[in-house]
């Protein structure tokens, strides 16, 4: 059998299998809007990652401080003890008050303040630090320990030491929000490719009339999904480096160092997944009706 | 074929207690006027609607039990010629023709030699990269009828191919028609065109009101 070369300028583009159907403006948009979409999600995630880190670089240096007031001082002992036989803290510091007076005349930068009239003001402290500050009851303990010697919590520091519960419950949101815009994109990919689908309604019935197979039909499209999401994960992804060249230093004096490569993957695979998805959404309901009169 | 009944769900009724028997081998004209059932008696030969009763056996098929994987065989054994051409008008001559080898899993560098045999065949072979839209409407009916014998088909079934077609044209598509019957391809063919009986003479079966009026051989 002889074989024949395709002449240059012709592109033969059969249809069905493996082929992919020809580009046109509406994969174009499909592909912006999706692209714009997980870029979002892509900064949502970064987001998160600077989060996690900012989080991480003071997390590890939080104390908690307990007040016990001078009138209560019999109490100190005992309220130390206490506190110390709470398994999470790892130790507990009785901060003398001119310690305690130095630091706040540090903290007001002067202020005009006399050391020695501030320290009789202040009250009883205990420094306490902690090994395990995502303990559940922890806090609870140091509460229930420091009323019952009279003493009192420092309840901002309780606040900053459970930040980790708020950045996992940001975590569910961001995961909630990826969900949605995930939906949404395959929507998006979904209509896009109905309209090519409708276009090529004829092409789509005259080869299920030569005997086509359901697959050889819908490959091309779910294939045109496929590579519409994963080329808008690679934009998006190329688009999240503006954003770590206008963050990146400011962020690196907090002591973040975002890494956008870790996003790579995710927004190729995520993207090509869902456009996969929104074919299969597409092409589900693709009937060729002849049984009319 | 048996007490042959077909109803689409509009509830008309396309064909009614029709009985016939189509040899291998044969030339068939179907006529009768507009709805009198041709079109859908062709339908019902390559699975596009099933018969609501009655017995309808193709290529050795139950067309009215036949799983939709054995409707695409036969669909492979058949070639269609459509009135309207059913043409890829955003595809090349090539890619037309080459369609139902593609569906048979053809690689491409098979389908080039044997889409120039067809297109020879049929006078076209210098159109092979042109678009449909370049070519008449003659050379677009014989592209038409290249896709339909690209693969070789046990069964043509052609509804109306010379509807818009001049007497001449019409002729010619006859012609290869007729040959391709010669070669062993059994031919039907819906038409209302009667005066091609005469140049072109074969089995009639005439068709009223979904049901046989008439069945003869015009010499």
């Amino acid at each position: 059998m002889t074989t024949e070369v395709i002449p240059d300028r012709v592109n033969t583009r059969l249809p069905g299998g493996f082929n992919l159907p020809p580009f046109g403006v509406h994969q174009i948009l499909a592909l912006i809007i999706v692209c714009i979409a997980l870029w979002a999600v892509g900064v949502l995630w970064l987001g998160m990652q600077t989060a996690g880190q900012w989080v991480g670089s003071w997390q590890d240096d939080i104390h908690i401080h307990v007040y016990l007031d001078t009138q209560k001082a019999d109490n100190a002992k005992e309220l130390e003890q206490g506190l110390a036989a709470i398994p999470q803290v790892a130790s507990v510091r009785l901060i003398s008050q001119q310690e305690a007076a130095r630091w706040m005349q540090e903290w007001l930068t002067g202020g005009g303040l006399q050391q020695d009239e501030l320290a009789k003001r202040l009250p009883i402290t205990f420094e306490l630090s902690l090994s395990d500050e995502r303990s559940q009851f922890l806090f609870a303990d140091i509460r229930d320990t420091a009323r019952r010697f009279g003493g009192k919590v420092n309840e901002d520091e309780v606040n900053l030491a459970q930040v980790h519960d708020l950045l996992s419950q940001a975590g569910l949101l961001a995961w909630f929000a990826s969900l949605i815009m995930a939906v949404a994109m395959a929507l998006i990919i979904s209509n896009t490719l109905r309209m090519t689908l409708l276009a090529r309604a004829d092409e789509i019935h005259l080869m299920r009339l030569l005997g086509a197979k359901e697959w050889f039909v819908r490959t091309p499209f779910i294939l045109e999904g496929m590579v519409l999401g994963a080329g808008a994960g690679v934009s998006a992804w190329l688009l999240l480096w503006p954003v770590e060249l206008a963050v990146g230093e400011w962020l690196n004096t907090m002591q973040v160092d975002l890494n956008i490569w870790i996003l790579l993957l995710p927004l190729l695979f995520g993207g090509a997944v869902v456009g996969s998805f929104g074919a299969l959404i597409a092409t589900a309901r693709v009937v060729s009706s002849e049984a009319s009169a | 074929m048996q007490q042959l009944m077909l109803r689409y769900p509009t509830g008309k009724t396309a064909l009614s207690g029709l009985t016939l028997d189509i040899l291998q081998g044969q030339f068939v004209y179907l006529v009768g006027e507009s709805g009198a059932g041709k079109s859908s008696l062709l339908k019902m030969l390559y699975g596009g609607v099933r018969p609501s009763s009655g017995l309808l056996m193709a290529q050795q098929i139950d067309m009215r039990q036949a799983s939709e994987s054995r409707i695409r065989d036969i669909r492979r054994r058949t070639g269609i010629i459509f009135q309207d051409h059913k043409l890829l008008f955003a595809r090349t001559v090539f890619e037309n023709v080459a369609l139902p080898l593609r569906v048979q899993g053809w690689k491409t560098e098979r389908l080039i030699p044997r889409v120039r045999k067809v297109l020879q065949y049929v006078g076209l072979e210098d159109r092979l990269w042109s678009y449909p839209e370049a070519l008449s409407g003659g050379e677009q009916q014989r592209v038409a009828i290249a896709r339909a014998m690209t693969a070789n088909p046990a069964v043509i079934l052609a509804d109306e191919p010379t509807g818009n077609l001049d007497v001449e044209t019409a002729r010619r598509v006859l012609d290869y028609l007729m040959d391709l019957n010669k070669q062993g391809t059994t031919v039907i063919m819906a038409t209302h065109d009667l005066h091609l009986l005469k140049s072109h003479p074969g089995r009639v079966v005439q068709l009223h009101a979904g049901s046989l009026a008439g069945d003869y051989i015009d010499y």
